[in-house]
């Protein structure tokens, strides 16, 4: 395992590399790494960071961070339990000091670090770390607080002394160390959990201990943020552990792109997110670095829905996966940004195999294997069987990057092969309720982004995001089960011992592919862009930034 | 003339109430529906089950007669609920966007209308055929400019390399003038040319040959004459165009990273935020109903044989 994650270090060494020879910029490789501050300059403290994001935040209890300009918000706000190195992907302390898990992974105890405080003067302590979990754990029927997804078999929480807690779970739930890392493990103030989940929206409830502190905001238009003073407890190994370099940041909402990378490259900002590939040169040539984190889950692809008669068929997925040239995709829509996909699992991911010779393209051979499950050409050129043309649709993305041009450029590409595939925008509900309905979608676009084996129970498992909608999940309309996948899942999710795990995520990764079941086209990046004054941006582990350790410059 | 005013507040809360219902009507018929879009995205990546608890909490599930009832009446004291996509109270997205809005549309009519006399006075006034045509062509040039495009080129002249005026963390004025630019432009467009064509008319009225006749000079005989008569025409359009100032704010805010009733209707049109998109109705209707009515008392102002009228009615 050790051998695949060095190849991948190596391949973004490599990519920086490139840029940095090309464009001459030197530092942009150590700021490309996000590695901690050791840049040629000592950090200079004071002034503001204008960044500016595309969308404004949304609702901001932590689990609710997946949405990338919440978990924009959230990572400067909020602490979490521990600390996922991303380039290790090891487990550090950061609010625990030291943590101790029994044999079966059935319960964590984290002893806190004393004297930390919430940015309202109360302390965090055992009981409000346990309230936290409990809710996010559990939810809060009241209150309208929806689970934490990355919290599996949740039981309950035990407060052992006033700075140590015990988690008790109902099943084995190995995954969880990593939960507490993540984006969505924010520790927030018991206010903040007292009032209800929809009020949520207003940043300035949102009370953490985080290196930054919410000072105003004007809902959709602006987000001010001021650096703690009394902050002295940043990721235990880190060297710097005192307040923010930075005094505060301000983000501005500004949904147009042209705009944002204007205004960047005037030097009205200082710091944008949200880069499509098309646009990387422009900022590139004016010699700004850009950063491009992977999101180490699995990566951007589209799921099939078995249930649908149409790719109900092994030899028609395979036909299809055949029928798809990946390469064609990245290469026209996409920069060296955006790595081809050789895993259904991001290779940046622990666990990750290298599956390329399952994902090739051959145009042949897809025809071959339509012939066999019995699809000829109609008069049309559309294949067809029992009177059914293999007529699929799909419903574009938003969030995912150009996926209205890949989606069209997969169109043609099975086309090419007899298969038509409708592309489609369509509104928030009538798409909401569609891809609930395997015969209306029989394909989705799918992809995920978190730091540890749990993710592929998520996408795939039918109790939680069910990708290929399966009997007994989000669907009442199908019949599918794939009985040896999600025992395979279950598995992954209650394997305690680490190598063990690691090999049942290849074993998924392996089966899924040998399905069909899901044809992944590029690991997803998170693109930002800052002047070259911006020193020290750094990203937690699935490509949130992180502004504690960034300094500007003198400019 | 207070019956007259008190039949029209009676005709208002009508079509406020008539507004209500039928954008709730059709929020309902559209398929799903807020919490199904908020809590089925993979965002949250909940399960199954989780999303079926919390449908029950939000009781989105009762029957319809029921949620419009229990909303009208939440409406009727005043309680807005709360806005699901941005999870705040409505109360509070209406009071951070309305001002924003009706700041930017009112500084936008204003110009809008000054633009638009400018030309159609000029047009008129100006001393060669050729460059009266020239200003009369005008309003079809302004008219089909898209405010997209014209408010990235005011953006890419004006602040990126001229670098006069920041988009970005300007100040309050500085703020607000590419912006009002933006949306006056297509909005004089046919403001402009009714006035034009009702000056046209005008001039070849009687009166207009009398005043001439008189020795008036040709300012003389467009302001006093010809102009008053032809004012009235317009303003009744400029009323009307008050709701696509509104409209044409969605882009302008979206161009501008300007949070306004644009932008937040447009959002809350897509995930259908029931909630937002009542109050934002119900308040557009009473701001589009309250300006028609300034219009209607503005007539006797400008118009005196009105105000005659009005008296020998009473």
């Amino acid at each position: 395992m050790v051998q695949f994650k060095e190849a991948a270090l190596v391949r973004s060494i490599l990519t920086l590399d490139r840029r940095t020879a090309l464009k001459g910029l030197a530092g942009a490789l150590l700021a490309g790494m996000a590695m901690p501050a050791f840049a040629q300059d000592a950090p200079v403290t004071g002034g503001t960071l204008i960044y500016l994001e595309q969308q404004a935040h949304t609702n901001l209890y932590p689990p609710a961070g997946g949405f990338y300009p919440n978990g924009g918000v959230l990572n400067q706000i909020t602490d979490k339990l521990t600390y996922q190195n991303p380039q290790t992907l090891e487990i550090e302390p950061w609010l625990a000091e030291s943590w101790e898990v029994n044999d079966t992974a059935t319960e964590y105890t984290f002893k806190l670090r004393p004297g930390v405080t919430f940015s309202d003067g109360t302390p965090l302590d055992a009981k409000t770390v346990a309230l936290n979990y409990d809710t996010f754990g559990l939810g809060n029927k009241d209150l309208k607080y929806p689970v934490s997804e990355v919290i599996n078999n949740y039981d309950r929480a035990e407060v052992i002394d006033d700075l140590t807690v015990r988690f008790h779970f109902k099943a084995p739930s190995p995954g969880f160390l990593q939960g507490t890392a993540v984006i969505g493990s924010g520790i927030v103030a018991a206010s903040t959990l007292a009032r209800p989940y929809d009020e949520l929206g207003d940043a300035t409830k949102i009370i953490g201990t985080g290196p930054f502190v919410v000072e105003s905001e004007t809902l959709g238009k602006e987000l001010n943020l001021k650096a703690r003073e009394d902050y002295t407890w940043g990721p235990v190994k880190f060297a710097h552990q005192g307040r923010a370099y930075l005094d505060g940041i301000k983000y501005i909402i500004t949904p147009e792109d042209s705009v944002r990378i204007g205004a960047l490259l005037a030097g009205q900002a200082d710091a944008i997110r949200q880069i499509q590939a098309y646009d990387e040169p422009q900022v590139v040539d004016a010699g700004f670095p850009i950063y491009a984190p992977g999101t180490r889950g699995l990566n951007n692809a589209i799921s099939f829905r078995p249930d649908n008669p149409l790719v109900a068929d092994l030899r028609v997925r395979q036909a299809l996966l055949l029928a798809t040239n990946r390469k064609e995709i990245v290469d026209t829509l996409f920069s060296a940004n955006y790595p081809l996909a050789t895993s259904i699992l991001s290779s940046q991911a622990a666990g990750y195999v290298d599956l390329s010779d399952k994902l090739v393209f051959d145009q042949d051979k897809a025809k071959a294997l339509f012939a066999e499950a019995g699809w000829t050409p109609g008069a049309d050129g559309i294949l067809e069987k029992d009177g059914s043309k293999l007529d699929l649709t799909v419903y574009v993305s938003l969030p995912q990057p150009q996926n209205e041009g890949v989606l069209q450029l997969l169109a043609q590409q099975w086309a090419q092969v007899g298969v038509k595939l409708n592309v489609l925008a369509g509104d928030a509900g009538s798409r909401t309720l569609d891809l609930l309905d395997p015969l209306k979608t029989p394909v989705n676009v799918t992809m995920v982004g978190r730091a540890d084996p749990d993710v592929i129970k998520s996408a795939y498992y039918p109790k939680n995001r069910d990708w290929l909608l399966q009997k007994g999940g989000s669907s009442d309309k199908t019949n599918f089960v794939d009985e040896k996948l999600n025992a395979l899942l279950e598995g992954l999710a209650a394997e305690t011992n680490r190598e063990k795990r690691l090999a049942i995520s290849g074993e998924i990764q392996n089966h899924v592919l040998d399905q069909a079941y899901t044809i992944p086209f590029f690991e997803e990046p998170q693109a930002f862009a800052t002047a070259p004054y911006v020193n020290g941006l750094e990203f937690e582990a699935v490509g949130r930034p992180s502004f504690y350790n960034t300094w500007l410059a003198a400019h | 003339m207070s019956r007259y005013i008190l039949s029209r507040l009676g005709q208002a809360l009508l079509v406020l109430w008539i507004a209500f219902t039928v954008s709730y009507l059709l929020l309902q018929a559209l398929p799903g529906d807020a919490i199904l879009i908020k809590f089925q995205n993979p965002e949250l990546g909940l399960g199954p089950e989780q999303i079926a608890a919390l449908r029950e909490a939000y009781g989105v599930d009762s029957p319809l007669w029921q949620q419009y009832l229990h909303t009208l009446g939440n409406f009727l004291t005043g309680q807005f609920g709360y806005s699901v996509v941005g999870s705040v109270p409505v109360a509070h997205e209406l009071l951070a966007n309305l001002p924003a809005t009706a700041r930017l549309a009112s500084l936008g009519l204003i110009l809008a209308t000054a633009l638009a006399l400018a030309i159609a006075f000029l047009a008129t006034l100006a001393p060669f055929a050729w460059l009266r045509g020239a200003l009369q062509s005008i309003p079809a040039l302004f008219v089909s400019i898209p405010v997209f495009w014209l408010g990235i080129m005011l953006i890419q002249i004006f602040s990126f390399r001229l670098k006069w005026i920041s988009v970005i963390n300007p100040g309050e004025i500085e703020g607000l003038i590419l912006p009002v630019i933006t949306l006056a432009v297509p909005i004089s467009a046919p403001l402009a040319q009714i006035l034009l064509r009702n000056i046209d008319e005008a001039s070849t009225q009687g009166y207009v040959a009398v005043a001439r006749a008189k020795g008036a000079s040709p300012t003389w005989v467009l302001w006093k004459h010809v102009a008053r008569n032809a004012l009235l025409p317009t303003l009744t359009i400029a009323g009307i165009l008050f709701g696509e100032l509104l409209a044409g704010a969605v882009i302008t805010e979206t161009v501008f990273g300007l949070n306004g009733i644009g932008g937040l209707t447009e959002r809350s049109v897509r995930f259908q935020d029931t909630s937002v998109i009542q109050a934002v109705v119900v308040f557009s209707a009473a701001a589009f109903v309250l300006v028609n009515l300034a219009v209607d008392l503005l007539y006797p102002v400008f118009d005196p044989r009105l105000r005659k009228a009005k008296g020998v009615l009473a």
